[in-house]
């Protein structure tokens, strides 16, 4: 076990009946960074997080988690803060029942830092569960994970529905908590412009395979957006047009950057956004057999 | 304090919101039986502790409590048993505090019940617990208590109705039986236990979607 990643998963596969929900899924995050996980929706992201939290068993492959291969031993818990778009708590609890309620089942729980952390984020102690709007609930979660000192923070879409104001709000509490060497995020999501900001890492994912990962540099160095007329964009000879999106004003599609050299100079070829890599991506049609195209990365 | 205890904690922090209606269920259960102290705590246990001890299931269903389960640092197993454990407390709580009223109720009324009368009621009300919960938990942890909630009820009853209908028990006839009856009840809530053991991994490899549940895990 590598103790300088946050987490590895490293070949993993499995099915839901006859049908790969993840196949052959390998990345990994040094500790100190944050992994920002992308793709469509039923792309995988929440299946790899039950993987790593050891909810989900593998049928091959391994993972490895703060040091400990998964399933690792259940104190390795207490390092971890799951953080959902919604509060999975009962909706009755007053927050100070939350705080009663989970203070049992944490050695390093700090009431203190629960209740500023709470006063910071603007929540009130006698509100109830169920009357926090998604951005408190949220918000109510990371303070119970940070109160706990998680030091892997893993998100699963958690700005999804967010107004722009909240949204900023959560990339300001990460970057506050990533102040400690020793602490990690995996941020899942659907939304690019959430890893803009946040993300040192990324991994694309698609159709339950991991189409690129890296740092973020890297995987926007890995592509290359084309555009050019509706007729322009049909056949190239050895290159691959990855989600060609068509319009009776022209069409567009996202390439692998060796391979736009190969191009004509009928069109235009740029360097994507994120949104772009995540849009061209997530709007291929999944595909049951290997996809040549996806190549399951490593970071180097 | 062992993780099963602090899951059975759990499971009356979980209920706690609701504590005023299960008070009301309690004092409900006291007007109805208080005219005869001799029958107060089987008559408790039969309506308040037999749908009291499983109402975290309710509440956990509702609120996708699995999710909180599966990442607190407890083994999973202590979830399951945390349960069994809330429910016996449960029940020695209601009889703690039905046979404190029974025995206050039957020297007001002057009411004359022998000791042997009372440890038979108190053997009744561990044989009312024991089938309900040991046919209730497994059905719960297996399919959930929305859509187990129907035969989680009637199937214990009818289980009761039919063992009186069919032996013709009397408080006379069980008190010599009060002892196989004591421990019949111990190894029906310990197989129960190992059946719910089998259900929950089922129910973790074969998991729906919690029915109003936002909750993806």
């Amino acid at each position: 076990m590598n103790s300088h990643l946050a987490f590895a998963l490293r070949g993993v596969s499995t099915a839901v009946g006859n049908k790969f929900a993840l196949h052959d899924v390998s990345f990994e995050l040094p500790t100190g960074y944050v992994m920002g996980l992308m793709g469509a929706n039923g792309a995988g992201k929440t299946t790899i997080i039950r993987c790593l939290l050891g909810m989900r068993q593998v049928d091959s492959g391994e993972i490895e988690l703060l040091g400990h291969r998964v399933p690792g031993p259940v104190a390795l818990r207490q390092d971890i803060g799951v953080v959902l778009d919604h509060a999975f708590l009962v909706g009755d609890w007053r927050l100070t029942e939350v705080e009663r309620t989970l203070r049992p089942f944490y050695d390093r729980w700090d009431g203190a830092c629960y209740r500023e952390l709470l006063d910071e984020f603007g929540l009130d102690l006698r509100a109830k569960v169920k009357d926090l709007s998604r951005g408190m609930s949220m918000k109510l979660m990371i303070a119970a994970a940070l109160s706990h000192r998680a030091r892997l923070l893993v998100f699963d879409e958690p700005t999804s529905g967010l107004d722009p104001v909240t949204r900023d709000e959560l990339v300001g509490i990460v970057g506050d908590f990533l102040i400690d060497e020793g602490h990690s995020v995996l941020f899942s999501t659907h939304i690019a412009s959430d890893l803009d900001r946040i993300g040192d890492y990324l991994t694309l994912i698609h159709d339950g395979r991991i189409v690129r990962t890296g740092t973020k540099d890297e995987v926007l160095e890995a592509y290359r957006v084309v555009r050019g007329g509706p007729d322009d964009l049909n056949e190239f000879v050895g290159v691959q047009l990855i989600g060609v999106r068509r319009t009776s004003a022209g069409a567009q599609a996202l390439v692998r950057t060796e391979e736009a050299g190969l191009l004509g100079g009928d069109v235009v070829v740029e360097a994507p956004t994120l949104e772009e890599i995540a849009i061209h991506i997530g709007a291929r049609v999944p595909r049951r057999e290997p996809d040549s195209f996806m190549s399951t990365g490593r970071i180097a | 304090m062992t993780a099963i205890a602090r899951m059975a904690l759990l499971d009356l922090r979980t209920v706690w919101p609701y504590r005023y209606y299960w008070f009301a269920m309690f004092g409900l259960g006291i007007l109805l039986f208080g005219g005869k102290p001799v029958w107060l705590v089987p008559g408790l246990v039969l309506i308040f502790t037999s749908q009291f001890a499983p109402y975290p299931f309710n509440v956990a269903d509702k609120a996708g409590l699995e999710t909180l389960y599966a990442v607190l640092p407890v083994p999973h197993r202590s979830v399951l048993y945390g349960r069994y454990a809330w429910a016996v407390a449960v029940f020695l709580a209601t009889v703690a505090a039905g046979t404190t009223l029974a025995v206050l109720l039957a020297r007001a009324e002057s009411v004359q019940f022998s000791g042997r009368t009372l440890l038979t009621m108190l053997t009744l009300s561990w044989a009312l617990f024991a089938v309900n919960t040991a046919i209730q938990f497994p059905l719960f942890i297996r399919f959930g208590y929305t859509r187990a909630s129907v035969l989680g009820t009637t199937l214990p009853f009818a289980v009761i109705v039919g063992t009186l209908y069919k032996t013709h028990l009397t408080i006379a006839s069980m008190q010599s039986w009060i002892a196989l009856v004591g421990v019949a009840g111990v190894v029906a809530i310990v197989a129960s236990a190992a059946v719910a053991t089998t259900a929950d991994r089922r129910a973790r490899a074969f998991r729906r979607p919690t029915p109003n549940g936002p909750d993806r895990f």
